[in-house]
């Protein structure tokens, strides 16, 4: 459980905005983050901060206000001035046109099993060594240089509200670790990814293996230019993570579902939308994700089924939209889901995968993808690291940087097969507050008639 | 300065004590208030009411070659803060590759303020919400199925100090506003139509801009019935043809295809596991063909634009300079760490000062290349109707909706808001889903006419993404009117 002279502080201030006769809500976030940044194959950045931020948000018939506070929390005043102000901030709102819903803890939470302290105080020189090492093996190969960064942290986040005495409480560790080796001749680059809840779960010499096991077709052939038209694609771990993201933005948030943006809204529960090997969840009980045991409207997180064997099963609902909607929320009022993106019979390992591809495109990774037409689910994006030629069952060459221009729903209902072994890709940002989220893919998938919009020259 | 005298008085024992344990440099910025209020209406809901309040430092510091960061919200565990960054250099300098070096500079002391009449922070909630409802209520519309109307406001006060005796406090105050009108088309493909406040680079940036019904509200009745010209549009057939970009689009392009790659940081490959690298080389600054003769791009002190913000995060005071001059590539973006590094790679000095580049998102983030007012300046083509009229078979875009660029920005696609065809030197109708694409280099050597004046307009973007530990950052693009030849359009299956 949080510290308990913070969390004395929030039970004191939540107990006086009862006596004010005020509904609100406390959201407390502390983190411990540190990073190494890698350019140039030395560490270029490295970084520690420790942050307290507070959200206070207080609900009045149909006016809500909030506040949030980034600094030490350190006295009961500074909390009485921020419920003060979000309560203010809350008489001056406007009325809505629907009543929203007033968060309340529906079970107590105290959840700390995803926290390790080693991983909370690994150190930088701790980092940098294991980086050095897979530099010193490989950069002697070629004119290689490395870059990339390594992110740990500790994350807690307590959330309680005047609806009830339960508190919520999480606290976790997590890492992420990427390393980028480019040749400075050939231009080529090539990534390794770790997502981690522990310290000590790889090493540097896995590390240098899976660099090892893409080299030599890097080394030894020039870049390929394919053909712009339909192709059959086999995607790897963070491109299906890209692709997921992208279908869950498209096709199921509930506003863009009612509001007949999103390219599911044509659709009723029930309807098949992709293949019978498509399964989704959200789902906070997976052993690969982060798993978010509650959302910050106090609901408890379950498996949440979004499309069931090719079946459309929900849409979710933040509280808002539930409330403007008239439906009961899902438990995502919060950034960071657990999405996981079920896998099939396909063989575990890439080779046996190549193999079954017979022909087509490996593309592990898709840069700066995006969706110009939600309602059709259009997306596009550019291969990047480790992209191969695959022909006969085997790598052949390097894929210079390719452009796939498609639709969600094509790529989904074109599935040829899906791995059987899962990954945990990381997809967490550290845009403002830590926030850790991965999701467990399939470690490939295979697709059939999928549209390279545009190639190019270059990788 | 009027700092509160115990944070500064520890803040100068500890750059001492830096200095004393071998640094060769050490900063710090003090937060003492960053504040930030969003507000958006959708559907004349109030969907988002949001305030924030920030104060913390960030010490950064140089030692053995190498940088160490470290933030704390914690005003008492200041010392224990310096403590952390000292630790991170010294990690860092374990695995060192080109030594970091600030240079040496002349102290500085300064004080920034931007121009202003209304603090935003000091008008009251319902005065800022009934402005935002009269503008929602006038976006309403039969063929208007969605509306949103936003603004954000930013105010911070920062101080500066570094162990070379430089000393600044300066205020940041932005002011941002959008609006959009949204309808789905005959095959049910939702479109939009939007605005968002920009100006022509002079005025002021307090809420008296948004509130001045000529700069925002004004827009409401252009938007809706452009909206309904979208929805009742056929799609953009593709094809090469001319193509017209108004500010609204051109800025994107040029953060995209011209500020984003000319971040030194980039350049040098500091960027390439998270954001990219770029197609620049250090030693390409002077001599590279970027575009056209007509093309100037150039970083300037813009009287009204977040990008102005009188000193960069480590202390160098703001000036103009030209990144591109009659084509050629001539200097990038850059704060002082990493001079050395690019002219020792270019063989020659490439640039010689900082450019007054280095700015973080918040006292916990660390500074960075950035870019601030990257511009492109006004030509003497004439007016948009001089262009339109010189025009035989083109297109108009305006405003961004999707966009996608490659790793080092070589080449991109982006699709807009609305094109108005040009046929023999006029506007013969509306098309809709619009896209363009091409590679950076070709697309701005195709670059043959840069509108007058008149055309130009001061484009503020406020969440450029970059960086790890991630940042949003506020920056400003002033862009004329400009036209490419023969650029590939639209999208055919
Ligand atoms: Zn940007």
């Amino acid at each position: 459980m949080l510290e308990t002279r913070i969390r004395n502080l929030l039970l004191e201030a939540r107990d006086y905005a009862r006596k004010q006769g005020l509904n609100a809500e406390f959201s407390f976030h502390r983190e411990r983050s540190s990073l190494i940044r890698l350019g140039n194959s030395a560490i270029a950045l490295s970084t520690a901060e420790e942050l307290s931020r507070l959200d206070v948000s207080v609900q009045e018939g149909r006016r809500v206000g909030s506040w949030t506070l980034t600094a030490d929390i350190t006295s009961f005043d500074q909390l009485r001035e921020a419920l003060n102000r979000a309560a203010e901030n809350c008489r001056n709102s406007l009325e809505k046109d629907y009543e929203p819903i007033f968060g309340a803890v529906e079970e107590p939470v105290d959840d700390t099993t995803g926290f390790d302290p080693r991983l909370e105080t690994i150190s930088p020189v701790a980092k940098s060594e294991l980086c050095a090492r897979v530099i010193k093996a490989l950069k002697p190969r070629g004119t290689y240089d490395f870059s990339g960064s390594w992110s740990t942290g500790a994350t807690e986040m307590y959330y309680l509200t005047t609806a009830n005495d339960h508190e919520a409480y999480r606290k976790l560790t997590d890492g992420r670790l990427v390393l980028v080796l480019k040749d400075q001749v050939k231009k080529w680059e090539l990534a390794v990814e770790k997502t981690q809840k522990r310290a000590g779960e790889f090493t540097a010499e896995e590390i240098i293996q899976e660099f090892e096991a893409l080299l030599p077709i890097y080394e030894k052939n020039p870049g390929y230019k394919t053909e712009i038209g339909n192709q059959r694609v086999l995607f790897g771990p963070q491109a299906i993570a890209q692709l997921v993201s992208l279908c869950v933005w498209g096709g199921f948030f509930g506003r863009a579902y009612e509001e007949g943006r999103a390219f599911t809204s044509r659709n009723r529960f029930g309807d098949k939308i992709f293949s019978e090997m498509v399964t989704l969840i959200d789902d906070p009980t997976n052993p690969d994700v982060f798993g978010m045991p509650f959302d910050f409207n106090g609901k408890r997180r379950r498996p949440f089924p979004l499309v069931k064997n090719g079946i459309f099963t929900n849409v979710t609902y933040d509280s808002q939209t539930a409330a403007k909607y008239g439906k009961q929320p899902t438990g995502h009022d919060l950034n960071n889901w657990d999405l996981v993106f079920g896998t099939g019979t396909g063989p575990a390992d890439l080779k046996s995968a190549m193999e079954l591809a017979g022909n087509a495109l490996y593309i592990p990774h898709l840069h700066y993808v995006h969706l110009p037409d939600p309602t059709r689910g259009i997306f596009t994006g550019s291969s990047r690291f480790n992209a191969l030629l695959i022909r006969d069952g085997r790598p052949v060459a390097p894929l210079f940087s390719s452009r796939i221009t498609d639709s969600i729903p094509n790529v989904f209902n074109n599935v040829v097969a899906v791995a059987a072994r899962s990954v945990a890709q990381n997809e967490s940002s550290t845009y403002e507050r830590r926030a850790p989220e991965a999701q467990s893919v399939p470690a490939w998938l295979l697709c059939d008639q999928v549209r390279i919009s545009d190639v190019a020259d270059s990788f | 300065m009027n700092i509160c005298s115990t944070v500064e008085k520890t803040v100068r024992t500890q750059l001492k004590r830096m200095l004393e344990a071998g640094c060769s440099f050490a900063d710090v910025r003090f937060y003492d208030e960053d504040r930030t209020e969003r507000l958006v209406l959708y559907d004349g809901n109030l969907e988002v009411n949001y305030q924030r309040w920030e104060k913390g430092i960030g010490v950064r510091v140089l030692k053995n070659g190498a940088i160490g960061f470290a933030a704390t919200a914690d005003l008492n565990a200041i010392p224990e803060c310096f403590d952390r960054a000292l630790a991170n250099a010294e990690a860092a300098a374990q695995l060192l590759g080109f030594p970091k070096d600030m240079g040496s500079a002349q102290p500085v002391r300064g004080k920034y303020q931007p121009r202003f009449q209304q603090d935003p922070f000091a008008v009251p909630l319902p005065e800022k919400l009934s402005l935002l409802k009269r503008v929602d209520e006038k976006l309403k519309d039969n063929t208007v199925e969605h509306r949103m109307v936003s603004a954000h406001f930013q105010k911070r006060r920062i101080f500066y100090y570094n162990s070379e005796g430089t000393e600044i406090e300066r205020w940041v105050l932005n002011t941002f506003a959008g609006m959009t009108v949204m309808a789905r088309d005959k095959d049910g493909k939702a479109q939009r139509r939007s605005y968002e406040l920009d100006s022509d680079g002079t005025g002021t940036r307090g809420f008296e801009w948004l509130a001045n019904p000529q700069a925002f509200e004004v827009h409401t009745e252009r938007i809706k019935r452009e909206l309904g010209e979208i929805v009742a549009a056929e799609t953009l057939p593709p094809g090469r043809r001319d193509v017209i970009l108004l500010p609204g689009q051109g800025h994107l392009q040029v953060h995209e295809t011209i500020g984003h790659p000319l971040e030194l940081d980039r350049i040098l490959g500091y960027e390439l596991s998270f954001a990219g690298g770029s197609h620049v080389k250090p030693e390409m600054i002077g001599t590279l063909r970027y575009g056209s003769e007509k093309l100037n791009a150039k970083v300037m002190v813009v009287e009204n634009s977040p990008g102005t913000f009188g000193y960069d995060d480590e202390g160098t005071p703001q000036y103009e300079y030209y990144l591109i001059k009659n084509g050629i590539l001539v200097n990038v973006l850059c704060c002082r760490l990493d001079l050395g590094e690019a002219n020792t790679k270019a063989g020659r000095v490439v640039v010689a000062r900082s450019g007054a580049s280095a700015r973080a998102a918040g006292f916990y983030k660390t500074p960075i290349d950035r870019m601030t007012n990257v511009c492109i300046e006004w030509g003497n083509d004439g007016t948009l109707e001089d262009i339109i009229r010189a025009t035989e078979n083109g297109v108009i875009l305006d405003m961004p909706v999707s966009w996608s660029i490659g790793s080092n920005r070589e080449h991109f696609h982006f699709g807009c808001e609305i094109a108005w065809e040009v046929r023999d030197g006029r506007i013969t109708r509306v098309f809709k889903n619009p896209t363009y694409q091409g590679h950076t280099l070709e697309f701005y050597n195709s670059l043959d006419m840069v509108g007058d004046r008149s055309t130009w307009r001061l484009f503020q973007v406020a969440n450029c993404g970059k960086g790890e530990p991630n940042q949003i950052m506020e920056v400003g693009h002033g862009v004329p009117v400009m036209r490419f030849r023969n650029v590939l359009t639209g999208e055919g299956r």
